[in-house]
């Protein structure tokens, strides 16, 4: 039988070993990290963000390498799939977004700090994690097996270059259009903008964006206006929008006779 | 009680108490707001919420952990403590540096790591405090009249707690390298170094309660601690899966971590072979059930659903999930919040000399909170399996998931209710015993308490 002694002596003597072992594997750790984690693009403003981070407890809420708490998105990836641009405006205002959603705190920061804070973050999501976040692997089957979404009907939309107002305003974060962008709303339904003229007319489309909780409660889609769409960029989106319409686009509606209404009268 | 100095114990005891209470109303702030209840936003935002909730968790089970020592260490050295005064002061600024933390959380003054969120300026306080305490129970056992294997392995294992807490003081631009020795800290305390802490305990109640033979109940105690380390520190490894560390960690976290229940499980066995073998003899039956309770929900809450995600194909999809959080309550509440319950329940007829051992609010107080934590785990577990098929592997959008699991949190709710019913009663009881007397020190109090070996 196991006597006192034997049993101490197991107790140190485990502990002595597997503690080695665990420094040594810590220290090759301590080696290879920098390589892993690409620190030397930690510059003096991916730091700063990092300070940002930690002083505001961003971990109290989210979780970060999935670390952290489970009441907000996972901000890993955020920066590839909602782009910088987005980022910048959420975090100036995050309610103004998403209204009537669980809140996030509105910080005062100025735009150096968040340019901090996303510098941060865009590092975070260069890390080599080892493949976490993995891909949803139900995903591709569900779009497989849902039945195909109702074919649009008509000629298809015509081809033309998307202006860049689509990315100042962060559109193209969510939504594809002319087959570029719609990495963040993949996830949440965004539908791609190229035939939208099918189903919205100008009044439509612009009561939408300015304000789509007011049309369709509980919608993913944020309110943009007046954060990153002011009325003449709304015009410029709804104009180019509706343009691809191939039927209009036929008729030469090049004649000056019926100049567009403008979308918004002027405030 | 043989000793006057053991008197402060009482002081730690109810201190954790109060700051127990405490955390449940940040618990519940938490839980309101998941159901779209959140009116305290502007004062309380969810993180503040949650950095008061965990740290006051921490902070009275360190409290319990003191209360007890100061209570053992004299008895088993068999003399007073070396320095009553310094236990008090030690017991105050503890509170004060908890009470400043707390508040500093509340203005957004903090440090942002999960779980050591107290702010640099008082980490160097905490660790100025705890070699006060370090220092007293030291010396205590060291100018005693015996060495017993129980204070041993509790002031090592106190001792080893102190110097782990250093890791998470340092500084790193990195934030890969800055969880990683976070864990140092965290995982190595629950899953290392408190584990002694708790077998400890467990062992001098145990002794205590059934009346084995000291023998007998040390020697297994080194076995189970032993395994305690031999899986958990580089169990370790189960945090270094994902977080930008080399991927031979999948592997060594995974075999480690996947024995570690094997420590629980030990507890657990050896609590129920000593209760078996020295009968239930000693009339403090609540003391027992807290003790045995301990060594069997921590085997659940901390082994068993441990051990559910901590093979890393799962944790891919678990790993910063509502899993997670249904796993820490009741591994939490198993090991560490039942075996300071266990401890108190012992000592406070002892403290005071009166003989409430058993009685009503006693059982409802140990099984409401009981039901009511296994209700709350529960409703964790079925919110975050549906949040890691919904968000994780279909793909779904974070908020629109939470939206789909808000009804589980008002189940929780409702479990939660029951839990703190039953911890109502566990403190009406603490309530009734008073405060401590110097008759109880006196030898026929202590006479009814001490029960004949069985070896
Ligand atoms: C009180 C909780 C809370 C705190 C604190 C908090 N957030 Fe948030 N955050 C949220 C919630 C909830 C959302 C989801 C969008 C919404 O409803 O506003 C969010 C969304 C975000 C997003 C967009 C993520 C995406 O992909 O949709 C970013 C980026 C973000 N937060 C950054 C931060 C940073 C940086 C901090 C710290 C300075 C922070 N958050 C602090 C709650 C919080
Ligand atoms: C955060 C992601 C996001 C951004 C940014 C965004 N949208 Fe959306 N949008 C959505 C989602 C999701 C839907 C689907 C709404 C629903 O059905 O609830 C949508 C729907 C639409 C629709 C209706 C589409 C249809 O076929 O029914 C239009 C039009 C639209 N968005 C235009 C825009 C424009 C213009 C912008 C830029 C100013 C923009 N969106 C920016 C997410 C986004
Ligand atoms: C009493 C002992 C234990 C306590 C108090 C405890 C508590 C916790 C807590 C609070 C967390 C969250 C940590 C964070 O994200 O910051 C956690 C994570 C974890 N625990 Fe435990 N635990 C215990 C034992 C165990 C055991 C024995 C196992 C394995 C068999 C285990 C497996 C895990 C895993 C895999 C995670 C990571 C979850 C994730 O990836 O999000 N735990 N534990
Ligand atoms: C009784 C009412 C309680 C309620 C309503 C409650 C609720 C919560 C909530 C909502 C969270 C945050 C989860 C998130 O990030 O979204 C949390 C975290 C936590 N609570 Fe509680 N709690 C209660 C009691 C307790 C008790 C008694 C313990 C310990 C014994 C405990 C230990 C913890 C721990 C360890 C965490 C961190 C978990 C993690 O990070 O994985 N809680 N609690
Ligand atoms: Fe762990």
């Amino acid at each position: 039988m196991l006597t006192k002694l034997q049993a101490k002596v197991f107790f140190l003597g485990g502990t002595a070993v597997f503690f080695g072992i665990f420094l040594v594997l810590s220290f090759d750790t301590h080696l290879k990290v920098p390589n892993q984690t690409n620190a030397a693009n930690i510059t003096p403003a991916v730091a700063a963000g990092k300070r940002i981070w930690e002083e505001n407890n961003c971990m109290g809420c989210h979780t970060l390498f999935g670390e952290g708490a489970y009441y907000a998105p996972e901000l890993t990836k955020t920066v590839e799939t909602r782009g910088k641009d987005w980022l910048k405006i959420f975090i100036k205002d995050p309610a103004a977004m998403f209204p009537g959603q669980r809140k996030m705190v509105k910080y005062n920061f100025t735009d150096e700090q968040i340019d901090n804070v996303i510098a941060f973050l865009d590092w975070c999501g260069k890390v080599d994690l080892n493949g976490f976040p993995a891909k949803p692997p139900l995903r591709d089957k569900m779009i497989a097996a849902a039945p195909q979404m109702a074919v649009s009907s008509g000629p298809p939309p015509l081809k033309k270059p998307v202006p860049a107002v689509f990315t100042t305003a962060t559109c193209i974060g969510c939504h594809q259009i002319q087959g570029q962008g719609g990495a963040a709303g993949a996830l949440i339904g965004a539908p791609p903008l190229d035939d939208v003229f099918r189903r919205y007319d100008r009044a439509k489309l612009v009561a939408w964006i300015k304000d789509p909780p007011s049309i369709k409660k509980d919608t993913k889609m944020p309110k943009l206006y007046g954060l990153a769409v002011n009325d003449a960029q709304l015009n410029e989106i709804v104009d180019y929008l509706l343009s691809l319409n191939p039927e209009t686009a036929a008729t030469p509606s090049a004649a000056p006779t019926a100049a567009p209404a403008p979308a918004v009268q002027p405030k | 009680m043989k000793f006057q100095s053991q008197k402060i114990a009482y002081w730690f005891f109810a201190s954790a108490m109060l700051l127990l209470v405490l955390q449940i109303v940040y618990g519940f702030i938490m839980g309101f707001a998941r159901i779209g209840m959140d009116g305290l936003h502007e004062w309380i935002p969810f993180n503040t919420a949650r950095a008061v909730h965990t740290n006051l968790l921490v902070v009275w089970l360190l409290l319990g952990f003191m209360g007890s020592a100061y209570f053992i260490i004299p008895e088993e050295s068999d003399r007073e403590l070396m320095w009553p005064k310094l236990a008090w002061v030690q017991l105050i600024s503890f509170l004060v540096v908890g009470v400043v933390a707390v508040i500093g959380y509340h203005l957004n003054y903090w440090e942002g790591r999960k779980f050591l969120e107290i702010p640099r300026s008082l980490d160097y306080l905490v660790v100025v405090n705890v070699l006060a305490f370090i220092a007293n129970i030291g010396m205590t056992i060291w100018n005693g009249k015996r060495y017993t294997t129980t204070s041993i392995v509790l002031f090592f294992g106190l001792f080893t707690a102190a110097l782990l807490y250093l890791p998470g003081m340092i500084d790193f631009d990195n934030q890969t390298l800055d969880s990683f020795y976070r864990w140092w800290v965290v995982h190595l305390w629950v899953e290392g170094v408190w584990e002694l802490i708790m077998g400890a305990l467990l062992c001098y109640l145990l002794i205590k309660l059934t009346g084995v033979d000291r023998e007998v109940v040390e020697k297994w105690l080194y076995v189970i601690v032993g395994f305690t380390f031999l899986s958990g520190i580089l169990g370790t490894g189960h945090h270094y899966y994902y977080i930008g560390a080399p991927k031979y960690w999948l592997m060594i976290g995974g075999i480690f971590s996947a024995l570690e229940p094997l420590a629980f499980l030990g507890m657990a066995i050896y609590a129920l072979a000593m209760a078996k073998k020295g009968g239930r003899r000693h009339p403090n039956k609540t003391a027992l059930n807290w003790t045995l309770g301990s060594a069997i929900v921590s085997f659940v809450g901390a082994g068993f659903l441990g051990f559910a995600h901590t093979l890393p194909q799962v944790n891919m999809y678990t790993h910063g999930t509502l899993v997670t959080a249904m796993h820490g309550h009741m591994a939490f509440w198993g090991a560490y919040a039942m075996i300071n319950l266990a401890m108190i329940a012992y000592a406070l007829p002892i403290l005071t000399g009166r003989k409430l051992w058993d009685n009503a609010a006693s059982a409802y107080g140990f099984w409401l909170s009981n039901i009511g934590m296994v209700g709350m785990t529960g409703a964790l577990a079925v919110a975050g399996i549906t949040q890691v098929n919904l968000e994780r592997r279909m793909g779904l959008d974070f908020l629109a998931v939470q939206k789909e699991i808000e009804i589980h949190f008002v189940g929780m709710i409702l479990a939660a209710c029951l839990f703190f019913l039953g911890i109502c009663f566990y403190l009406y009881n603490f309530w009734r015993f008073g405060l401590p007397t110097d008759e109880a020190a006196s030898s026929d109090v202590r006479a009814a308490e001490e029960l004949p070996t069985v070896s």
